[in-house]
């Protein structure tokens, strides 16, 4: 083992007692090392914030003066004093019912018709994705554009003999045409997902059920709405997160109004705390309801529908 | 009841030509068995008789009755498929009886018939279970108990038994056989297996590129077949061909003796061992026959099986044919019979004693 010299390995002897412990010691404490990074962020910008909004949540603050303790006052102004809030609230619920019932109901129906593999069906995929494309911003301005008292979509439905519609500008119909706007937006995303998992389920399914001599009504509720359970379910969550924060559409395209008409809860939040009479206190215990609201009809949406739901 | 009629059927995918003008009736109650290398269009066809894959052009009459456009849920079918195609979502009580709720088979009577054929295949304490906590073996038994609840005239197994481990094949296999004897009505079943078809057919169906190439019992189909197709897809090793001036010459490994015929030895040849298995109650040999030319213009190289273990590597032999374990094929690969070709066969067994 002497005799042959080995170019790059250092010469081999027997650690020392102390060497061994300081080996072992570092074995230890490499993988904290190594994932600190990771939780340095998650702790700063998850974590941190989420105590932090709780905290102030208690506090009276407009990021100038001391902040002053209220105790549970800013969630008794809430449900109280700030009327804006219940209707921002009750906004978003519609805003969020709306979209999962529609979004659900029309991608699923869209993938089915798309399904088939055709030319026509794969030009149609694509054209049907690009509204996710768009930035909002651009999205805001062109409907705006269409939802004109004069505009594209009014002249369609004079076209056809109908009632021109006051879209945006009135208090009535602003939020539905939010909905539609963000439905637009978001079905070609829904569908894609919708559309690979109804591909995935085996034809051999289909063909046992034909040979069961199965209707296609049956067929789908029994075989394909079970085989697509765990990619629906997905779809519930994640529309009914993202619709219970929706700021950006409603920021730029109506700022909330007219009235009160399309004011969200995170619009509602963002207003209290960043403009006119700042109190971040009253928008943090906002923020410390919507956390919980979520929290709880996640919990829910898990606990009634885990057993409807087939995992393969 | 269930005799199956297919008249001039052909198929083909986009421009391809699977299967041209077929024609094949199956009797009733019989096990009928289609048999062939892979995409020789077995599969095909039997998703024609089902109707999930249904035929370009051509008349399928099951009982005399024309299906060609009925949907598969009306024809008085069942199948059972290689991958099972069981409903994974719902319990195996759910998957039996999912094709009589569709037909409105009413509630008391449905049960009924469920235990019943769940007993028949051994799937009672299995009941309440998913697909997903079954055992391979469960899961075919689950596909098969929904195929025989729904009392078909007609069967139709597509490689059932193909993902099956090798013991439970040989278990499922004699099963089969006992199921088709119990409830007599006809099996349609497609296997590339070759011992599978022998051992479970009542009737062989050959198939090779979407052409019938025989149609005969496991033994007409080892003893007398119709062309060389046939000679070397039956039979481990296959057939020795080689060929006799323009016709074929035939005859089956298992058939040569080593050093002494078996009987009148009217086919004598000198050769050479060239490689040695020892299978354990056989011997595989393969021997170079002197002055003999094969198929492939070299020189002839014959399986022989033969219980004698004696013989080495290298080791010279004579090996002997019996005048009636030869067989004869013409320069279009089909068989020359004695009975109906009686001048034929008299040259080619004068070409024999010729050489």
């Amino acid at each position: 083992m002497n005799s042959i010299s080995v170019q790059a390995r250092k010469p081999h002897r027997k650690l020392t007692e102390e060497e061994k412990a300081k080996e072992r010691r570092k074995q230890k404490t490499r993988p904290y090392f190594m994932v600190a990074p990771a939780m340095f962020f998650l702790v700063v910008f998850t974590f941190f914030p989420i105590v932090y909004l709780i905290v102030l949540s208690f506090f009276k603050y407009n990021l100038i003066s001391k902040m002053q303790f209220l105790g549970v006052d800013n969630y008794v102004r809430l449900f109280t004093v700030e009327t804006t809030f219940g209707v921002a609230l009750r906004n978003t619920a519609i805003y969020t019912i709306s979209l999962i019932v529609l979004l659900i109901f029309l991608s699923m129906l869209l993938a089915i018709w798309l399904e088939h593999s055709s030319i026509l069906n794969a030009i149609a995929q694509r054209l049907m994705f690009l509204p996710h494309l768009c930035a909002t911003l651009t999205v805001a301005v062109v409907f705006q554009w269409l939802m004109n008292d004069e505009g594209m979509l009014n002249a369609m439905l004079r076209f056809f003999h109908l009632p021109a519609l006051r879209w945006l500008n009135s208090s009535d119909t602003a939020l539905m045409s939010i909905i539609l706007i963000s439905t637009w937006k978001s079905l070609g995303y829904y569908t894609l997902i919708m559309l690979s998992s109804l591909k995935s389920i085996p034809t051999e399914l289909y063909e046992a059920a034909a040979l069961d001599n199965t209707g296609p009504v049956r067929k789908f509720f029994k075989i394909t709405l079970p085989m697509v359970s765990p990619q629906l379910f997905f779809l519930l969550i994640t529309i009914t997160i993202g619709s219970f924060k929706v700021f950006d559409t409603v920021r730029i395209i109506t700022e909330g109004g007219p009235g009160d008409s399309t004011n969200t809860v995170v619009l509602w939040i963002y207003n209290k705390a960043f403009s006119g009479t700042i109190q971040v206190g009253l928008a943090s215990a906002a923020g410390v309801v919507l956390m919980l609201i979520m929290a709880i009809l996640t919990g829910f949406y898990f606990k009634a529908l885990n057993n409807k739901i087939y995992y393969q | 009841m269930g005799e199956i009629k297919l008249e001039n059927i052909c198929k083909s995918f986009g421009t391809t030509k699977v299967i041209e003008n077929l024609n094949l009736t199956i009797k009733d109650g019989e096990f009928a068995v289609l048999v062939g290398a892979s995409g020789c269009g077995k599969t095909t066809l039997l998703r024609i008789i089902a109707g999930i894959g249904p035929a370009t052009s051509g008349n399928l009459y099951i009982d005399g009755e024309e299906v060609s456009d009925l949907p598969p849920g009306e024809r008085d079918i069942a199948m059972v498929f290689q991958n099972y195609a069981i409903y994974p979502t719902m319990t195996v009580r759910g998957n039996i009886e999912f094709g009589l709720i569709n037909n409105k088979v009413p509630k008391a009577e449905r049960t009924k018939l469920v235990e019943e054929v769940a007993e028949i295949v051994g799937l009672t304490p299995y009941l309440k279970r998913k697909p997903s906590e079954l055992s391979g073996g469960q899961r075919q038994r689950v596909a098969l108990a929904r195929a025989m609840v729904k009392k078909p005239a007609v069967f139709l197994l597509d490689e059932p038994l193909s993902n099956l481990d090798a013991k439970l094949r040989g278990a499922m296999r004699s099963e089969l056989i006992e199921l088709h004897q119990r409830l007599g009505t006809t099996f349609v079943y497609v296997t590339h297996d070759q011992t599978e078809a022998m051992s479970m057919a009542d009737t062989i169906v050959l198939l090779d590129k979407g052409a019938i190439q025989q149609i005969a019992p496991p033994s007409v189909m080892y003893h007398d077949p119709d062309n060389v197709f046939t000679a070397q897809f039956i039979g481990t090793p296959p057939m020795n061909i080689m060929p006799l001036g323009e016709k074929f010459l035939g005859y089956r490994p298992e058939r040569v003796a080593l050093d002494h015929a078996y009987g009148d030895g009217f086919y004598r040849k000198a050769g050479n061992v060239l490689t040695r298995e020892m299978l354990g109650s056989e011997t595989l040999y393969k021997v170079a026959l002197e002055n003999t030319v094969g198929s492939d213009g070299k020189q002839a190289e014959i399986m022989v099986k033969s219980a004698d273990w004696k013989f080495k590597v290298g080791q010279a032999c004579e090996v002997y044919v019996d005048k009636d374990d030869l067989y004869f094929f013409d320069s279009a690969k089909k068989r020359i019979r004695e009975k109906e070709n009686e001048t034929v066969h008299r040259e080619c067994m004068d070409m024999i004693n010729r050489t």
